[in-house]
């Protein structure tokens, strides 16, 4: 095996690097192995050469096993079969001889004159013909294979450990002896062999002659080139399909038959897309810190055409007014008509807008709002329909006319023939619902506060509020008998004598008045409210300045008063009696205190959570109640209940002036100074397990605004679903179902 | 194109046939004629018009309505056909009549106070009541023959008695001051200046101010409704001896030496809850009241049983029974609807007809005596409607007066009295039905 340095070497390391790189799954460590194989039978060769014959071919033979001992370790390392066929010939011989064939053939192809080797020459068979099997076969047996002959080659008597050892303590050469397994023999490695290793250790090359950076000899001609490099037939491989292919597709087939490999379906892409649309929803999808698209601007519309059609065209007044606007609310853009899209000038602003634009997108943070999809019909309470809850006030077909201030009250006949009005004009009028027939006036000549008809049908009197006055007036209206009683009633011996009780005339004294043939009761402080007590004996007044004789109670047929002995906290507004037991209640601006009259003492205070209470009204059954207040909230209490409202209405924009229960229709009402009176469907069952049932139903409107004042007071008729309310405007109004 | 269609809709026509019930100088010739379909109530009154000048050219100019199958036209030929569903191929038969409207205006009739309360049930004289506690006997327009002085109340209702054979005129009043008074008067002396006279008998027994009044067709007895929620029948006799159980007082009054009688109830109609705001006696032994309770009730005068109710859902201020047979009741209260229910129908809950043209409550209705189709209304919007069955459109409507219109009446058949807020009680005569 002569090989020398020339071009065939080479070639011939060429050809095995490609074949190497066309190997599949061939590691990277295996291709350095190949480079320092072909090194070594490199370095071998040129060995060879300059030794004799045989020593030369001891040499090699030594060379041989241990090149094999070093290839054997790496083809069990890698355990591939072709690679092994080529490395592991057994002996140098297969080895080279298929490679000087392979070479051979080379060299004919390639007709480069090359120096022919003698093969033969250098053959040296291995004593043992056992080829590449495991050692561990022959372990137990008394030879370690067959020689060329087929005889037994019996294993040499295993020197003893201790014995080797020390033989090998005095030998200087001992480092370099080898054992070979498959020949049962030591080797002993020559200097040059040992130098040689000791090179592939560093990693350098086997030879020390050898230059790794000699200069590159470009032997190719590239003149005359036409054709590749290789003339050679395509390979056959290259035709037929691979076998290693085809068989991986037949599993993934099998796999996909199977189901074991899903495809997801192509994605349709949608048609047509909203070209103007808000392209925030296709970032939704994505997990990270979602871009968030900066708002649109407004779209352009036909105003801004350059030849809009009339409409959009704004008339000089308009423009005017424009001059009178604020900076904010003008128009940013004013349409103009051009005859032709050559005469626009160039927009003024535009540097100016795409500046803010800018300033706006940078400078205004953008928050994604969390937006729960909820209908929100859903959300709201499921509540009858109105129609359902009819009768109830819905139109005004009657007004009462003649008033010429303010009405501050009124107050419906126990039978619903009449209503009675008092006015900040000095007046109270009494007027015939039915036909809204003013029946009577009476000049009092201070505004009248608050109007109260006695509750009881035999006893058609009135009580009346104005500034520190409380007077009570016989309207006539009863027959001859009544007529007697009440005037009976009515009279008031001469000023009772002071020795009476000092205490109470200081707050009060029972003055017969002659011009309207009633009593008059003066307070000390001006009175706000009366009221009467359901069996029309009693009644009581409120005065809001009386700090601690604020409440007092009058005793109608005894001509008596007293004060309530209850502390009151707070200012009182507005006070009521218990429709059918003796229950008193009286609404501070914070609070509503309910007393029990004939125990003395406070039952309960109800806390309204209102600001200023303004009035109060008594659900006929007497569990319910509502206050309203003059931050515009209507507070409904079920006594029952708590001591907070059960339901807190806002529904005026402006102070609740007066809140009204129906007697008998499950109805009520509040009204306010913003002109409108609101009619509730208020239904309490008798089931106390069951809330009560609110349902708003109208907004009555029609009263005008005067002075701030709106409504200044709604009672509801006796009997019928029907509303009266008492303006600023001096009109009193009927609303019928 | 336009014109091409405009034409064709021109040239549309329908062929008729105008029949009438009419008396021979009013009757049209009946075969038929083509007429254009686009017609109105206007154009076809005045084909007949011309139809009927070119029989007789002396005729003068009336206004007709027409009628389709019982109903009256009210929008053009061509839609009413379309709406009715008619055929316009065969002969059209179209009946008309004579447009019922009043072509005059009478002079109002002042008063002092507001006229709550009218009746023309004679035909010699319209008694009117008013917020000032009078009753006026008018011979006609702006002519007040009587006055009737007494009552401290205002009077709320007025009813003429009309006893037949008897040549003196009874009537009664009812007054908010709780009685009613029944006075006597000779229409036939011709006075210039207006008589006063005081009641004969004074009925007291109610609690309340009396609302309505309305005497038996014999003229025997008369009825009141009353806020006491209670009807109360009255005798109207002058004979003292009769009335044995009943305590008759004499008395003077106002130094007159005229005598009282005074009057109790003879029987107590109880039933409704709420103020019974009008009655009226149709029929010798029946009465009809409304009341505020929102019903319309049928007593038995004899028994003074309840007979049936009807319930309305609203306030019912009036009543009135007539129409075909006598048996249709029209009532109305606080709305603006006048209903008109059928008591012969089974199970009659629904009205069978509503006329909804008022804008405010409804204060009278009242049949036409003569007439199964016609009523009027008046109502607190100042006017006053008259109605067909025949067409839900009002056939017309008075405005003669300002602010409310209390009451109202038909008088002589052909005209229509109303009373009102502004004092005047007003005449509309001329009305053909």
């Amino acid at each position: 095996m002569r090989v020398s340095k020339d071009g065939t070497f080479e070639e011939n390391s060429l050809k095995k690097k490609e074949k190497m790189m066309m190997m599949k799954d061939h590691e990277k460590r295996k291709l350095t192995n190949n480079d320092n194989n072909k090194m070594n039978s490199k370095s071998k060769s040129k060995n060879l050469t300059s030794i004799d014959k045989k020593s030369q071919q001891q040499e090699q033979q030594q060379q041989q096993q241990r090149q094999q001992l070093v290839e054997e370790e790496l083809a069990s390392d890698s355990g591939d079969s072709d690679y092994q066929g080529f490395v592991d010939t057994g002996t140098d011989n297969g080895f080279d001889s298929d490679q000087v064939r392979e070479d051979q053939s080379e060299i004919t192809e390639s007709h480069l004159g090359v120096e022919e080797s003698d093969s033969s020459e250098d053959e040296v068979a291995p004593r043992n013909t056992i080829g590449e099997v495991p050692l561990e076969w022959y372990r137990d047996e008394k030879h370690i294979g067959y020689d060329i002959t087929g005889k037994k080659i019996t294993k040499k008597d295993r020197q003893d450990k201790l014995d080797s050892y020390l033989a090998s303590v005095d030998d200087s050469k001992n480092w370099r002896k080898i054992y070979d397994d498959y020949e049962d023999e030591e080797v002993e490695l020559t200097k040059e062999e040992a130098r040689i290793v000791g090179r592939f250790l560093k990693g350098k090359a086997p030879h020390g002659d050898f230059d790794p950076h000699a200069p590159y000899v470009d032997w190719f001609k590239w003149d005359d080139a036409k054709h590749p490099l290789s003339n050679a037939p395509e390979p056959k491989r290259r035709f037929i399909p691979s076998k290693w292919e085809s068989k991986k597709v037949v599993k993934y087939v099998r796999a996909i038959r199977k189901g074991l490999i899903t495809f997801d379906k192509p994605k349709e892409e949608p048609r047509f897309y909203h070209l103007w649309g808000d392209d925030s929803s296709s970032t939704e999808k994505t997990k990270h810190l979602s871009y968030i698209p900066a708002p649109k601007p407004k779209l352009p519309g036909h105003e801004e055409s350059y030849n809009p059609s009339l409409e959009y065209i704004p008339t000089q007044e308009e423009i005017n007014s424009y001059q009178l606007m604020y900076e904010e609310d003008r128009p940013k853009f004013v349409p103009k008509r051009f005859t032709s899209l050559r005469s626009v000038p160039g927009y003024e602003n535009a540097v100016k807008e795409s500046f803010e634009r800018c300033l706006d997108l940078y400078l205004c943070p953008r928050v994604r709002k969390k937006r729960i999809n909820i209908d929100p019909e859903s959300l709201k309470p499921k509540l009858p329909s109105r129609k359902d809850l009819k009768p109830y006030p819905k139109t005004c077909y009657l007004e009462y006319r003649g008033h010429t201030g303010a009405v501050m009250s009124i107050s419906t006949s126990t039978s619903g023939q009449w209503i009675a009005s008092g006015s900040s004009d000095g007046t109270v009028r009494i007027w015939e619902v039915e036909t809204g027939r003013c029946l009577r006036v009476w000049e009092i000549g201070e505004a009248v506060q608050y109007v109260a008809w006695n509750p009881l049908p035999e006893l058609p009197i009135l009580a009346v509020t104005a500034g520190q006055d409380v007077l009570v007036l016989n309207t006539g209206l009863g027959n001859e008998e009544e007529q007697e009683n009440i005037k009976e009633l009515l009279r008031v011996e001469t000023p009772t004598s002071p020795d009476d009780n000092d205490n109470m005339a200081s707050v009060l004294r029972w003055i017969h008045n002659d011009k309207h043939e009633g009593i008059k009761l003066r307070h000390f402080k001006s009175v706000s409210s009366v009221e009467w007590h359901r069996k029309g004996d009693y009644f009581s007044t409120v005065m809001p300045a009386g700090q601690s004789r604020a409440i007092l109670m009058h005793q109608l047929s005894k001509k008596l008063t007293q004060i309530i002995p209850f502390k009151l906290q707070g200012l009182p507004v507005a006070s009521a009696f218990h429709p059918t037991r003796s229950i008193f209640f009286i609404s501070t601006k914070k609070n509503v205190r309910v007393y029990d009259l004939l125990k003395q003492k406070m039952i309960k205070k109800l806390e309204t959570g209102l600001r200023e209470a303004s009035s109060i009204s008594i659900h006929p059954t007497g569990d319910n109640l509502i206050v309203g207040s003059k931050e515009g909230k209507l507070c409904w209490f079920d006594m029952d209940l708590s001591s907070k409202p059960y339901r807190a209405l806002k529904c005026h924009p402006k102070d609740i002036t007066s809140v009204a229960f129906h007697r008998s229709y499950p109805l009520f009402a509040s009204s306010s100074d913003d002109g409108t009176a609101y009619v509730f469907h208020g239904m309490v069952y008798s089931d106390l397990t069951q809330n009560p049932l609110i349902v708003p139903l109208e907004i009555l409107r029609g009263h005008t605004s005067s002075n701030g004042r709106g409504v200044m007071d709604c009672k509801f008729h006796p009997r019928q679903p029907w509303l009266f309310t008492a303006g600023a405007d001096s009109l009193i109004k009927l609303y019928c179902h | 194109m336009d014109m091409n269609t405009e034409k064709e809709e021109e040239e549309r026509r329908v062929q008729v046939r105008f029949v009438t019930k009419l008396k021979p100088p009013l009757k049209a010739p009946s075969n038929p004629i083509a007429i254009p379909s686009n017609l109105t109530r206007l154009g076809l009154s005045s084909i007949v018009n011309t139809l009927l000048k070119a029989g007789d050219p002396e005729l003068q100019t009336e206004p007709f309505d027409f009628l389709i199958d019982g109903e009256l036209v009210r929008m053009s030929l061509q839609q009413f056909l379309l709406a009715k569903g008619i055929s316009a191929e065969r002969t059209l038969e179209i009946e008309y009549i004579k447009a019922v409207a009043p072509r005059k205006e009478e002079e109002p009739s002042l008063h002092d106070d507001w006229v709550s309360a009218v009746d023309g049930s004679n035909p010699r004289f319209i008694l009117t009541g008013c917020y000032d506690g009078l009753g006026r006997l008018w011979k006609g327009a702006g002519l007040c023959t009587h006055i009737l002085a007494g009552h401290s109340g205002a009077v709320s209702s007025v009813s003429i008695i009309n006893k037949k054979g008897v040549e003196s005129v009874t009537v009664a009043t009812a007054s908010k001051d709780r009685t009613l008074r029944l006075w006597k008067l000779n229409t036939e002396d011709s006075v210039y200046h207006p008589m006063k006279i005081t009641a004969f008998k004074i009925l007291r027994g109610h609690k309340a101010s009396v609302q309505s009044v309305a005497a038996q067709t014999s003229g025997d007895m008369v009825c009141s409704g009353s806020w006491d929620c209670t009807i109360n029948l009255w005798r109207t006799n002058e004979s003292e001896a009769e009335s044995d159980e009943v305590s008759i007082k004499k008395r003077k009054v106002n130094n007159q030496s005229e005598s009282q009688l005074e009057g109790e109830a003879v029987a107590t109609l109880v039933g409704h809850t709420q103020c019974v705001s009008t009655v009226i006696w149709p029929q010798h032994e029946t009465i009809y009241s409304a009341s505020w309770d929102h019903s319309i009730r049928r007593w038995d005068a004899e028994t003074g049983k309840d007979l049936s109710d009807i319930f309305c859902g609203k306030v019912l201020n009036c009543v009135d029974v007539g129409g075909e047979g006598s048996a249709l009741i029209a009532a109305s209260g606080s709305d603006p609807i006048l209903r008109i229910w059928d008591p012969r129908k089974p199970g009659t809950s629904a009205p069978v007809y509503q006329f909804s043209s008022h804008s405010s409550w409804i204060t009278s209705c009242k049949w036409h005596n003569k007439s199964w189709f016609h009523l009027l209304s008046s109502s607190y919007d100042g006017k006053v409607m008259l109605w067909d069955l025949r067409t839900a459109w009002p056939l017309a409507v008075i405005d003669s007066h300002k602010g409310k219109v209390l009451c109202a009446d038909w008088w002589r058949d052909d005209c229509v009295i109303s009373g009102g807020e502004d004092t005047k009680l007003c005449i509309s005569s001329g009305i053909s039905v």
